[in-house]
């Protein structure tokens, strides 16, 4: 306990830095082999910082966002948040999930409950759990369910999708669905969104509408990691955009030096292919 | 006699006089209390047994459960129940000095009995719901455990609900070996109705017909109750 005390007091994280990430590494182990798909990535995530990761397939993007809130656990460096290292495994990850919003590619919205249930779910829960979970009063309980409620009603009001609350995921369509898992990680007042892929999985009609919303997010000052195969999206809403290649960020900087005059051979590559 | 002289044989002992208020008041409902407490017992245990079974394993813990699991479900799909029903009622208990009667000691080994098939049910439904499920409560927030209670299991059982109704008919008609251990069930009545005049084929066919009736209820409830639970899905 003591030594993790003294690591707290090293933590390199600056006032604006609201994610430092050092020496980050992933392997796979299959049967012998072991896969690195993480090869020591280094980076810092700025409050208000919208990020975009960009790729060839089977670069490390994805892997490299779920190991931000521990979705892999890394096999080695570490992620400071909030003053711990969420690579530690002594630390109560799901405490830092709470703050780190991910939207997934493939929605994953709870089939079994209904848009509302869903939104509400994560929030009503872990207040009710800090309020005394089970002994907590009925009339905290009540309230607490009630702001649950009205902030999930009005994040759908947001989106146009109010009448869609007691719907079921199954009746609804690939943007109706994504755009409710993001204000499903917004119910939670996240610091930080994640999102793997958000547009991937969608119909082409429906990449805008989805879009749109994650843009919103972004001009409200939302700190944002985004791995996206949308190129003129990443330019228009990052700050800074990373290329990964072969598990380590291959080249970074502002959109207008990565798109406009990419210096890495691989990037020119990728970019000549994508574009 | 005649099939005819057998059966109004029958219906004077069972009828006229009132051999079915035992066959209702005894028979029938120890049959179904063994057999629904059993299910009970068995679908928590064996949703405890299939949780343990799919626990992401690189802790020490979940390690030596699943070994224990592992022994207790063989212990009760590799024996009979019958074997099971012997071995507790005449061997362990009084030699533990436990004495919970015939009828208790049905439920506890039918429960723990099924509880080993439920738990093989239970871990195939979990692995049927979609990983996405389970990886989007824990992004939110919520540990291993209310992720599972509150999204991957209710899924599940949607998922396995014949097959559960299944184990449950299963175990319905199993209760009918309960009178190795002295308890009295649906067989054991009418076998004493039968020993009256030697002649059980009336009596044995009219049991038969109780655990249709029965079986024809159970397979109607499950399809009431897979109707209730499908509501959300695609129209």
């Amino acid at each position: 306990m003591n030594d993790s005390k003294q690591t707290t007091q090293l933590i390199p994280q600056s006032e604006n830095d609201l994610i430092v990430i050092q020496g980050l590494c992933k392997s796979f182990k299959n049967g012998k082999k072991t896969l690195d798909v993480l090869k020591s990535i280094d980076t810092v995530i700025k409050k208000n910082e919208r990020v975009a990761i960009i790729g060839p397939s089977g670069s490390g993007k994805s892997t490299f966002l779920r190991c931000i809130n521990c979705m892999e656990d890394p096999t080695g460096g570490s992620i400071y948040f909030n003053g711990e290292d969420l690579a530690d495994m002594r630390v109560d990850i799901n405490k830092h999930r709470e703050s780190i919003g991910m939207v997934f590619q493939q929605f994953n919205l709870f089939n079994n409950k209904t848009v509302l249930q869903n939104i509400m779910l994560a929030p009503v829960y872990l207040r009710t759990k800090k309020a005394g979970g089970l002994f907590a009063k009925p009339a905290v309980k009540r309230q607490i369910r009630e702001e649950a409620r009205e902030t999930a009603m009005n994040l759908l009001r947001r989106i146009g999708l109010e009448d869609k609350a007691n719907a079921y995921p199954s009746t609804l369509s690939g943007g109706q669905k994504q755009r409710i898992a993001i204000i499903r990680a917004l119910a939670m007042n996240p610091q930080v969104m994640l999102f793997d892929e958000p547009t991937s999985a969608l119909d082409p009609e429906m990449v805008g509408e989805v879009l749109d919303l994650i843009k919103e997010l972004a001009n409200e000052g939302m700190t944002m990691v985004i791995v996206t195969h949308e190129m003129g999206f990443a330019r228009e809403v990052a700050d800074r955009v990373l290329f990964m290649n072969d598990g380590v960020i291959a080249e970074e900087g502002s959109p207008e030096e990565l798109f406009g005059n990419p210096q890495h051979p691989r990037t020119r590559e990728f970019l000549s292919k994508v574009l | 006699m005649s099939f005819f002289d057998e059966w109004s044989a029958f219906w004077r002992l069972f009828y006229t006089n009132q051999g079915y208020k035992r066959v209702f008041s005894e028979g029938l409902k120890n049959t179904l209390t063994i057999a629904i407490l059993g299910l009970i017992i068995g679908i928590a245990i064996g949703t405890l047994i299939a949780a343990v079974k799919v626990m992401p394993k690189y802790k020490r813990l979940p390690r030596i459960l699943n070994g224990v699991c592992t022994v207790y479900v063989g212990f009760f799909r590799g024996t009979p129940i019958v074997v099971q029903l012997l071995l507790a009622y005449y061997v362990l208990f009084p030699m533990m000095g436990i004495s919970l009667g015939s009828l208790n000691t049905c439920i506890l080994i039918f429960g723990l009995n099924s509880a080993a098939y439920v738990s093989e049910i239970m871990r195939a439904g979990i692995q049927s719901v979609d990983v996405g499920q389970m990886e989007a409560a824990r992004a939110l927030g919520l540990g291993y455990a209310p992720a599972m209670i509150k999204i991957v299991v209710p899924q599940a059982v949607k998922n396995i609900l014949p097959t559960l109704g299944n184990e449950f008919i299963a175990l319905v008609k199993d209760t009918s070996v309960v009178s190795f251990v002295a308890a009295v069930d649906l067989y054991k009545v009418f076998t004493e109705i039968g020993n009256v005049n030697y002649e059980y084929l009336a009596p044995y066919l009219m049991m038969a017909l109780i655990y249709i009736a029965l079986v024809l209820m159970i397979t109607l409830l499950v399809k009431l109750l897979e109707q209730l639970l499908h509501r959300g899905d695609r129209a």
